[in-house]
């Protein structure tokens, strides 16, 4: 796996987390691709620095939302189908916390809901203008 | 193996170092045992180790008490080195190996050369950290099930530091059981997944060092005026410290921070901003005496 991930032990975000969604963006960026091993827990516990049961707390993670897989004896793998289902479920995660964290900062310095929507129709008309 | 400690104090004449403590140590987790000088963590050390007898309580490895068998498979850095000052650092890995059948000769050289040891020294000659890396070298040669390190990194640079700390993870990922006690949060941070924090010898706070990261948040507010009530925050069971200061209202909660932030919106906040701690954030407010009761803080600016 190339050198993708980059965790902040000192950060208030829980390592196993970052390292989810780290791995889900790279899926979804195509940095990491179908079908391709991700080191051991083992591996990545020593390249990271972090407690083993941390990154298989994250393994788990990835598991159960069906962005990795785990053959037993063989190590795990980003699913085939990986790409697509994480790409969306990771970037729709990734865009409702900023979006989130967004209107939340409007609110607390006083900005009205209908300034709020004008503002995103401004964004909406940046980056799709195809559709504006 | 799992280790189990419950309802442990340990009395010195009228002085309590340890005072009713009860953890659970999982099975191959990293613990990591924080707390202030003389929180009580040595003593809670050498009574899992059986140096030190309990006043009470009892400690358990996978159920059972401290056997020879389970000694063979246990190994200790003591925070104070109980090398001898006239034995050279190749006597000490002789005696390791007459003392435990697990001891691995070519293992041990390997861990000489990372922490470029050199094998004749006598440790009367030797720097402080040298004595850490020769302890931590004779602890790592046995490949042990359980290890009790304390301040394992105690005067070594950070480049041995980080080796240390690698050892560690290795052992871990073998399913080795590793109860760590360090003044550097840091490593801890990076090595443990359960901690406890000692404070005059009870614990102050334990739990998975990611779901104590998950839930523990400052929730920060600012309102219209300095006159806004908060009563029905302040008094709630998550909130462990209220502290406000003119305008700005400051929670340290252990949970809830979201469902907090939006009841302090709901009160008219004009600003709500949830702030995440890290380990050393969480330890200090576990050992700071003010966080104890979720008294209000009236702060002089």
């Amino acid at each position: 796996m190339p050198a993708v991930l980059t965790v902040d032990p000192r950060s208030g975000v829980p390592i196993y987390l970052q390292i989810v969604e780290q791995i889900k963006r790279s899926v979804a960026l195509g940095v990491l691709a179908p079908g391709e091993q991700l080191p051991t827990v083992k591996q990545l516990a020593l390249d990271l620095t972090v407690n083993p049961n941390t990154v298989a707390r994250a393994y788990r993670d990835l598991e159960r939302d069906e962005v990795i897989e785990t053959a037993p004896g063989r190590g795990s793998f980003v699913r085939a189908n990986g790409r697509a289902g994480a790409s969306r479920s990771a970037a729709a995660d990734v865009t409702a916390e900023a979006l989130l964290a967004a209107v939340r900062e409007a609110r607390s310095i006083g900005l009205t809901a209908q300034q709020v929507r004008s503002l995103f129709a401004a964004a909406l008309a940046r980056w799709f203008p195809e559709e504006s | 193996m799992s280790i189990s400690i419950a309802h442990l104090t340990k009395r010195y004449g009228g002085f309590t170092a340890v005072d009713d403590v009860s953890v659970e140590i999982p099975s191959g987790s990293v613990f990591g045992l924080l707390g202030p000088n003389g929180a009580g963590k040595t003593t809670t050390f050498k009574c899992l180790l059986g140096l030190a007898v309990p006043s009470s309580g009892e400690i358990r490895f996978d159920g059972k008490a401290l056997t020879p068998q389970v000694f063979e498979r246990l190994s200790y850095v003591p925070e104070r080195s109980v090398l001898y000052e006239w034995m050279s650092a190749a006597d000490h890995l002789e005696m390791q190996r007459r003392a435990f059948k697990s001891y691995d000769a070519r293992r041990a050289n390997e861990l000489m050369q990372l922490f470029s040891l050199d094998p004749r020294k006598r440790v009367r000659n030797m720097s402080k950290g040298m004595r850490t890396a020769l302890s931590v070298v004779l602890a790592f040669s046995t490949s042990p099930e359980i290890m009790v390190l304390d301040e394992p990194t105690s005067g070594l640079d950070p480049v041995n530091q980080r080796s240390v700390l690698k050892l560690i993870i290795d052992a871990s990922a073998q399913g080795a059981t590793i109860v760590l006690a360090s003044h550097q949060i840091g490593q801890v941070e990076r090595a443990a997944d359960h901690i406890a924090v000692l404070r005059h010898g009870k614990i102050a706070l334990a739990g998975a060092v990611d779901d104590l990261k998950a839930g523990s948040k400052i929730v920060e507010a600012i309102f219209e005026t300095d006159a806004f009530a908060v009563n029905g925050v302040a008094g709630d069971s998550r909130v462990t410290r209220v502290e406000r200061t003119g305008r700005i209202l400051r929670l340290t909660v252990s949970s809830g921070s979201e469902d907090l932030a939006g009841r302090l919106s709901a009160m008219g906040a004009l600003s709500v901003r949830v702030v995440d701690l890290n380990l050393e954030d969480i330890f200090l407010n576990a050992v700071d005496a003010r966080a104890q009761s979720a008294d209000v803080v009236e702060s002089v600016s």
